[in-house]
């Protein structure tokens, strides 16, 4: 392979001087570490504070981290509006994990090396929570998280806080919303990732128990092309209603040669929350048809709040920074989608358990977030940052209520709201078209 | 935060030590032994899986949120040993794709697929390891005793990783600083070649991907030991690809140089872009990055494909030590080869033995011989003997199938029928490197010498039954093969002065002139000691002065009892030194006997004339 | 049954699909000594191309006519600039190998830094489902097929009955040879990495028609099986790409159908893995 014999052997007499090139990549590395930390640290006493945008922003579930980078943005505009979080303005930062365990502990150990100023930690999604969490925790810095994953629903970390559904909960309601449309033969078709394989087993039992039929389920490996004999067997088998959540191109690929086999028509489809993002919907309206998708699909998602102040708040502060994340396609989807919606609740309970507690030490300020966020009787509802400073300069106690509904945190820091349905219009806007009650998914519950 | 940067230092410690091991094995596997394989990374996951499920409970024990075969909860450090056994074990069912058959790039592009469709499986089949989510929750080593989060803890894994890293790095040099070093270097340079002289392909590279295999494996269990999490995003092939960027801008062949690109590629590279402040759209850096990683690799095979620390010749002191760059310069031309000659008189040259009164025993036949390339008969039905002490000729036109019968007796060749006696045993089934070891050699017709071995070295290369010639014997270590070595040195000396060649024997093979590679070539083959010596056109393209030198040598080392056959076009050195000469045509024998006899036969004459 | 032999028919689509790339591939193979790992790459750039123009509102047809212009272009360019270059200076078959990983890595990731990371779908009207005897193709999957057969005979034509076809063949038994006997074999490489390119940005842009929807990293894992079809009929050998993209394509489908489709391309993978240990030389390879 190696053909220049004569030249490589003059060189070898200089080993020392690229031994010593070695020896200066390495200082370096370890250089740019520490004086990036050194810059930070001096200002620490007034200077801004920075939120982690700790997700995936490549492979295959590269649209995440945006998706929470919107959310980010949109917060910390509003709390910097409203003066900053003592004084403080909040910046934001993005740190690709790249969907990979492997990259996200040294992405997440060099967060905290080179971000003095780190104040908080958002995303964190099933790709690699269980590897980066105890990291974080350990680190004493408050991660609000985006993994459904069952293994959180009963481990305890102090630092650890979800707003997002459990996996579970949200099997349990799109077999739900099934029930409610009275279906009765199911098929699932779910990505072979582990965001999305982990609804099938809890599906399947919830279907069981609803007295349905499952009539198929095909797993779609994310790396092939073409779905068309797991459609076939899908269209074969006559569903009334296909549950599905599959990233990427596979969705757009797979529904389209559903649409194909069954003779052009759609067979109706009930997506998880994930699905309610703009590169889902930019890909399979594309591929579909943006009106065949808005009649027959439907998604959970956790109730959120499309009316009110907090939801014009929300709403200002993100659509004020649009074009900042690339195109992703409609950025009004991100005013439902749950990274977005409740993150930036998680923001903001943050900074406003922070400004009660007057102070940025997250041993300190971190009791305030469930104080703020469960309440207290008698505590007043704000339902932005800037109300929250203001109450709180007045003496009051106070109670955040954001536009992803009220906080209840339970005893492992997870705080699982209502259930509601979701679509698309023909334009590509979200809107709720139902509702599920807890007693519904309960019954479902195995 | 002071806490923030000595875990982010520790972790690129363990990192480093990581990526060391993984650049390591795959070095001595493609940098050393030229094994090229693109499924390396499925080793190291294999560890990392195996040290997984070694030190998790069973997997009923969290809830059973994730499945997964076994599930021991062994103490440390079985985990980590278990992790290498099985990498190493993994290597055993990829016998077949790195056998003599098969090209490779071929079995490289084999390996490749099979990385792809290894993590197609473990992602897909839940019940191995759980699928895509992978596992979490692997224990640290000593969890229980120890607090995996504290600084003493990560300063230790950390150094633990580095520590590792350089035991292996002092064994990997103790193997390849070795005579069977020499011999995976040698199957590198030229692998049809090494099979001639005896050395066992299969067995070689079977071994360096068990070695390469096991060394991944342990990187993987210290990984997972440290993020405590492995999953298949973690190990696509694309991974393989950083490494061989690694190897390659270090410096292949040298495990320096693994170790550099190590530090230089996954680790300063990978880890300096992070603090690259974000610009353009999220996944821009990142794509930008893969491109830089494919520009690395393109421009440094142009640039400087040895790497920034390229392989270091190894120059024997006896012979001078380094040479000086001058040395490489003056590379004499063919036809003024200093110091031939003068040498080989002082050794008593014994005259032209007188031709044996009796014949003496066959040594080497070739019975009705065929071999047919896409239905044509190349040889047909070819039958002759080699006799003991005589130095035989072959000749023919061009396309006579001499070549093809010197490739089937020398076993590189398998006949389509026929057979190939030695010693009066049936070895027609017998593979070229055992019918080397039994003596039966061969030179080729194409220049063969192992261009990135010093001369000196191509002639060590083949000493039979060097005791430091085994996996088993290089891990003994220089006491147990030195006494060999020096002997087989001796040896090469006298050789070397002999063919005038002494001044070059620290120079790389492959910078020679044509006609000295050609020397070295035969002073290799004498080496060994054959007893049967087959020359495909020894003194082609040689000087004539030099080529009668070489039949001198020849003759006399018939006088010693060595059986020689000799293809050759040049019928002067055929009159000189040949007897008997036999004479191929179409694929058939068409007669043999002293050339004075053959050139008085007129179908001899006519078939040279035709041809 | 009716399962089987919708799956028959979805195996026809994706060996057509197989097929046009396989060919090109193994063309190449044979004539340069270049195994291009960066086929799939440019592939996939032809895709994006054909793109480009079906947004400007032309028909996707006239995009696939442009891709295999646009696939002949960027092939000639990488051998002249690259690989050409790497071959004069005697570099090793394998190093060439990874330089074309390298080339992967330039070519995909450059388009998709360009791109970016959104998947796309051409704007085509599939046509009506049709049902054959038992098989269910859509028009655009039955112009597939048509297009492949036709690029298939188009081969067989070029290799059996033109001069430039035996050259070709000359070239790729033995190159030295068939420059003593007269052949610009320069030429003949660089009419190769044309005509190949040409496969290849067909088959890039029928890859994406048939995905329905695809990504700058969606042609990754298409690669191997190309490669899988290639060494299954035998390296180097035409008509044995194009038996083997017929079997790895009918393969994959009806294993989709009855084991579950999550493996369907191990199956590709484990009919390689057992041809190259009984049969180096592929199904219609020599024994040699």
């Amino acid at each position: 392979m190696v053909h220049n014999a004569v030249a490589g052997d003059r060189k070898s007499d200089r080993p020392a001087r690229t031994a010593l090139a070695a020896l200066c990549a390495v200082a370096v590395v370890t250089l740019a570490a520490c004086t990036n930390t050194a810059a930070g640290s001096s200002g620490s006493g007034s200077g801004p504070l920075t939120v982690a945008d700790l997700a995936p922003f490549t492979g295959p579930d590269a649209d995440l981290g945006p998706t929470y980078l919107a959310s980010c943005f949109g917060a910390t505009r509003a709390i910097n509006a409203a003066g900053g979080v003592l004084g403080h303005t909040l910046n934001c930062k993005s740190v690709d994990t790249r969907g990979d365990p492997a990259d996200a502990v040294p992405a997440t150990r060099q967060m905290f090396a080179s971000t003095s100023n780190l104040a908080l930690v958002i995303g964190v999604t099933s790709d690699e929570a269980a590897s980066v969490v105890p990291i974080i925790n350990a680190n004493k810095t408050v991660v609000f998280s985006m993994t459904g994953q069952s293994e959180f629903d009963s481990t305890h970390f102090d630092y650890f806080y979800r707003l997002v559904a459990p996996d579970l909960d949200e099997s349990y309601a799109m077999v739900a919303i099934a029930q409610q449309k009275h279906y009765s033969k199911i098929a699932l078709a779910f990505g072979n990732d582990i965001g999305s394989q982990t609804f099938v087993r809890p599906a399947i039992g919830a279907i069981k128990k609803a007295g349905m039929t499952l009539v198929d389920n095909e797993t779609l490996d994310l790396q092939a092309t073409t779905f068309r004999t797991e459609a076939a067997k899908i269209v074969a088998a006559h569903p009334d209603v296909i549950l599905t959540e599959a990233l990427g191109a596979t969705a757009a690929s797979f529904l389209s040669e559903v649409k194909q086999l069954n003779g052009g028509t759609m067979i109706p489809i009930i997506g998880t929350s994930a699905t309610i993002a703009p590169a889902w919907y930019s890909s399979v309206s594309g591929a579909v048809g943006a009106s065949t998708l808005a009649s027959n699909y439907v998604a959970d998602n956790l109730v959120v709040q499309s009316t009110g102040p907090a939801y014009r708040t929300f709403s200002q502060n993100l659509l004020a920074e649009k074009g900042k994340v690339g195109n992703t396609g409609n950025f009004n989807t991100y005013l439902t989608a749950p990274g977005a919606v409740h993150l930036y609740d998680g923001i903001n309970l943050a900074a406003l358990a922070m400004t009660e507690a007057k102070s940025t030490d997250p041993t300190v300020f971190r009791p305030l977030i469930e104080k703020i966020g469960n309440g207290v009787p008698g505590a007043t509802v704000v339902t932005s940052f800037a109300q929250g400073v203001a109450d709180l300069k007045a003496g009051k106690t106070i109670r955040y209520v954001g536009p992803g509904g009220p906080t209840n945190f339970d005893s492992f820091h997870d705080s699982t709201g209502l259930f509601e349905v979701d679509t698309y219009d023909s334009t590509g806007q979200v809107k709720v078209v139902g509702q599920l009650t807890p007693q519904e998914l309960r019954a479902l519950a195995g | 935060m002071g806490n923030g940067i000595v875990f982010y230092l520790t972790t690129l410690f363990v990192y480093a030590g990581v990526d060391i091991l993984a650049c390591l094995g795959l070095s001595q596997q493609f940098g050393v032994a030229g094994v090229t394989n693109f499924g390396f990374i499925i080793f190291q996951a294999a560890g990392a899986y195996t040290a997984s499920v070694l030190s998790l409970p069973s997997d009923t024990a969290d809830g059973g949120f994730q499945t997964y075969l076994g599930g021991w909860s062994l103490p440390f450090p079985l985990p980590w040993l278990g992790a290498a056994v099985i990498g190493g074990l993994l290597a055993l069912p990829f016998t077949f794709l790195v056998g003599r058959r098969l090209r490779g790039d071929f079995a490289a592009i084999g390996l490749l697929v099979t990385a792809v469709m290894a993590n197609l499986l473990v992602n897909n089949y839940r019940p191995l390891f759980n699928g895509s989510a992978g596992l979490s929750l692997v224990p640290a080593p000593l969890q229980g005793k120890l607090d995996p989060q504290s600084i003493g803890y990560q300063w230790a894994y950390g150094a633990a990783a580095i520590v590792l890293a350089i035991l292996v790095y002092l064994f990997l040099r103790r193997v390849t600083e070795s005579p069977y070093g020499r011999s995976l270097r040698a199957m590198r340079d030229n692998d049809t070649v090494a099979d001639s002289l005896g050395k066992n392909l299969v067995s070689l590279r079977l071994a360096m991907l068990v070695l390469g295999g096991a060394v991944a494996g342990l990187s993987g269990g210290i990984l997972v030991g440290f993020i405590n999490l492995w999953a298949p995003s973690g190990w696509t092939y694309a991974e393989t690809i950083v490494l061989f960027a690694a190897v390659i801008i270090g410096g292949a062949g040298n495990h320096k140089g693994a170790v550099l690109g190590a530090l230089l590629v996954p680790l300063a590279f990978e880890e300096l872009t992070r603090f690259i402040p974000p610009f353009g759209p999220p996944g821009l850096i990142p794509a930008l990055q893969w491109v830089a990683i494919g520009l690395l690799i393109v421009v440094f095979l142009w640039l400087r494909p040895q790497g920034v620390l390229p392989e270091r010749r190894r120059a024997s002191v006896r012979f001078g030590g380094p040479p000086t760059a001058t040395d490489s310069d003056d590379t004499a031309d063919d036809l003024v080869l200093p110091g031939v000659g003068q040498p080989a008189r002082t050794e008593p040259v014994a005259a032209r033995p007188e031709p044996p009164r009796q014949p003496e025993r066959v040594v080497l036949a070739a019975d009705r011989l065929t071999r047919t390339f896409d239905g044509v008969e190349v040889v047909s039905g070819v039958s002759f003997g080699l006799r003991r002490g005589r130095l035989t000729g072959l000749i023919g036109p061009n396309g006579a199938g001499k070549s093809t019968t010197l490739m089937m007796l020398a076993g590189t060749l398998a006949p389509t029928s026929g057979r190939v006696m030695f010693d009066g045993r049936d070895i027609t089934r017998l593979p070229a490197f055992r019918r080397a070891r039994s003596g039966v050699l061969r030179t080729f017709q194409l220049a063969s010498e192992f261009k990135r071995l010093t001369v000196l070295e191509n002639l060590l290369c083949a000493v039979p039954a060097q005791p430091g010639d085994s996996f088993h014997g290089a891990v003994l270590g220089r006491r147990h093969w030195q006494a060999a070595e020096d002997q087989a040195v001796d040896r090469a000396e006298v050789l070397l002065d002999q063919f005038g060649l002494t001044r070059y024997a620290n120079q790389y093979a492959g910078d020679l002139s044509g006609g000295q590679r050609r020397l070295v070539e035969i002073m290799r083959a004498l080496m060994a000691e054959p007893s049967v010596l087959l020359l495909d056109e020894p003194v082609a393209g040689v000087h004539p002065h030099l080529a009668h030198q070489i039949g001198e040598q020849l003759v006399r080392l018939c006088g010693e009892g060595m059986t020689i056959m000799m293809v050759e076009h040049e019928l002067a050195i055929m009159d000189e030194f040949c007897d008997p000469v036999v004479v191929m045509a179409e694929g058939q024998v068409l007669a043999e006997g002293t050339m004075q006899v053959l050139r008085g036969r007129s179908e001899v004459v006519e078939a040279y004339l035709v041809g | 049954m009716s399962l089987l032999l919708a799956s028959l028919g979805f195996g026809l689509v994706t060996a057509a699909v197989l097929a046009v790339a396989s060919v090109g591939f193994t063309m190449q193979f044979a004539v340069t000594d270049v195994l291009n790992l960066a086929y799939s790459a440019v592939m996939i750039i032809c895709a994006y191309v054909a793109y480009a123009v079906s947004r400007a509102g032309i028909s996707v047809w006239f995009g696939v006519a442009v891709a295999a212009v646009a696939g002949a272009l960027l092939s000639v360019v990488l051998n002249r600039g690259v690989y050409t270059p790497f071959q004069r200076r005697g570099t090793s078959p394998i190093a060439i190998v990874i330089v074309s990983l390298g080339l992967t890595l330039i070519l995909e990731f450059g388009l998709q830094a360009y791109v970016g990371g959104n998947n796309v779908s051409y704007r085509v009207n599939q046509g009506p489902s049709l049902h054959l005897g038992g098989l269910q193709l859509t028009v655009v999957q039955l112009v597939i097929i048509a297009l492949s057969v036709v690029a298939m005979l188009s081969v067989h034509a070029l290799l059996a009955f033109t001069k430039l076809g035996k050259a070709m063949r000359a070239t790729a038994a033995d190159r030295s040879l068939a420059r003593t006997c007269g052949i610009r074999t320069d030429r003949v490489v660089t009419t190769t990495w044309m005509i190949s390119g040409a496969l290849c940005g067909v088959g890039g842009s029928v890859f994406a028609l048939d995905a329905g929807s695809f990504g700058a990293t969606s042609t990754d894992l298409f690669l191997v099986l190309i490669l899988a079809a290639v060494f299954l009929g035998g390296p180097g050998q035409s008509y044995g790409a194009m038996l083997g993209a017929l079997v790895i394509g009918i393969g994959t489908e009806v294993s989709a159908a009855y084991v579950t489709p999550a493996y369907k391309d191990v199956v590709a993978f484990v009919l390689l893995l057992i041809m190259l240990a009984a049969r180096p030389t592929g199904l219609l390879g020599s024994r040699t």
